[in-house]
């Protein structure tokens, strides 16, 4: 088991993807975190009042369970956000999407691990001399923002290699079989992220579920994003007129430390997750035209629990 | 050994490029230095000068004259 989560209760090294804006908060964390998996409520987008009321409904949902909170380095007010985290003593922070420095001095201060997402073993290797607990080794497959081109598979094997700390693999894991093959690989753990979209915990409006469960293999693209990273997306009304070059007008309230300014990502995120889905960006990993189905949570693990008895034998 | 040229041949080390090539206006943008270029970078003149450089202070580094200015601001 991941020697980051010992003292932790938790029964799988599965942890759920932190999915902004506001896909995933309270109610799907808490019941990962139920499960038995690790609950991750992503601050992106929120206000450090909002957050903090988050974690402590995730909390009260999961009142034993692992809580995590997922920022992403590029906006303004990531250190509020993670320092309101430390404070409301999550049992861990992840950030990604650009490389905090500062981060590991705030953690170790407060004794709460920091996980680094990270597509290249250079980037796992200066994480893990600031003091990463951990790294997530994030392959071409996952959804939103990406960091590489390879797939996880690729990227698992080298960053396991290159570094000490324990390796969660993300990107594309949909099925109990795709966890083995990530532990076969050397991963520690995986993280999954889509899967838990189509959760009837997830929050996010039905139509957005909908546009996850309509999507075909070929409606997987990739969008730009104004952070300055490529990010993967179902095709839809938003994402088409993107390519064609056309963007909506913004109201900018300069949330984002660097910011191409064509759009406002956080805006067209916010839109998808409350249903006006033709005015948004629906971030997605690859894998998604492979699920057909709304589950609980509950029924997410069961269905993939059986890798870690295969993996016990 | 001055400031300048002690920078500047840490900057030739880590991002690969001829010290000659490097002045004072030499931005990180020129020598195609991405975000991990520079982390490792801050690294090394962390470990070069015993100091401790913030995100923030990363932020508003540019070029090689801020490096330059930064340091001799710290030492």
């Amino acid at each position: 088991m991941l020697n980051i989560f010992k003292n932790m209760c938790l029964k799988y090294p599965i942890m759920q993807g932190g999915m902004a804006v506001r896909v995933s908060t309270a109610p799907l964390a808490g019941a990962v975190a139920s499960a038995g998996g690790v609950g991750i409520i992503a601050a992106t987008g929120m206000t450090v009042d909002e957050l903090r009321n988050e974690i402590r409904e995730a909390r009260r949902i999961a009142m034993n369970g692992t809580i995590g909170v997922n920022v992403m380095f590029a906006v303004r007010n990531f250190a509020e956000l993670v320092k309101t985290a430390l404070q409301e003593k999550v049992d861990l922070v992840v950030s990604g999407a650009g490389f905090s420095r500062d981060i590991f001095s705030w953690g170790k201060e407060a004794e709460i691990p920091i996980l680094t997402i990270v597509s290249t073993s250079r980037l796992a290797k200066i994480a893990e001399k600031y003091g990463a607990s951990a790294v997530i080794a994030e392959g071409s497959e996952a959804g939103g923002h990406l960091g590489t081109e390879l797939s996880t598979a690729a990227i698992v094997p080298e960053i396991k290699s290159a570094v000490n700390i324990p390796v969660i693999a993300a990107g594309g894991i949909t099925y109990e079989n795709d966890i083995v093959e990530m532990m076969r690989l050397g991963a520690d753990g995986v993280q999954m992220a889509t899967r838990f979209v189509l959760s009837k915990e997830c929050t996010v409006a039905d139509s957005f579920k909908a546009h996850y469960l309509n999507a075909r293999e070929e409606d997987v693209v990739i969008i730009k994003s104004p952070v300055g990273l490529p990010g993967r997306a179902i095709r839809n009304v938003f994402s088409e007129a993107l390519a064609r070059g056309e963007h909506p007008t913004i109201n900018c309230d300069n949330c984002l430390k660097v910011c191409s300014h064509e759009y406002c990502i956080l805006e067209a995120l916010e839109n998808s997750r409350l249903g006006h889905i033709d005015q948004g960006v629906v971030f997605s990993g690859q894998n998604v035209f492979k699920m057909k189905e709304i589950l609980s949570v509950k029924e997410i693990f069961q269905n993939l629990r059986g890798a870690f008895s295969i993996k016990s034998k | 050994m001055s400031v300048e040229s002690k920078v500047k041949d840490i900057i030739a080390d880590q991002l690969e490029v001829a010290v000659d090539k490097l002045s004072k206006e030499t931005t990180f943008e020129d020598i195609d230095a991405d975000s991990l270029d520079i982390v490792e970078l801050v690294m090394a003149l962390e470990e070069e000068f015993d100091l401790e450089i913030s995100d923030q202070e990363i932020e508003n580094i540019n070029s090689v004259g801020d490096v330059v200015k930064y340091i001799e601001s710290k030492v």
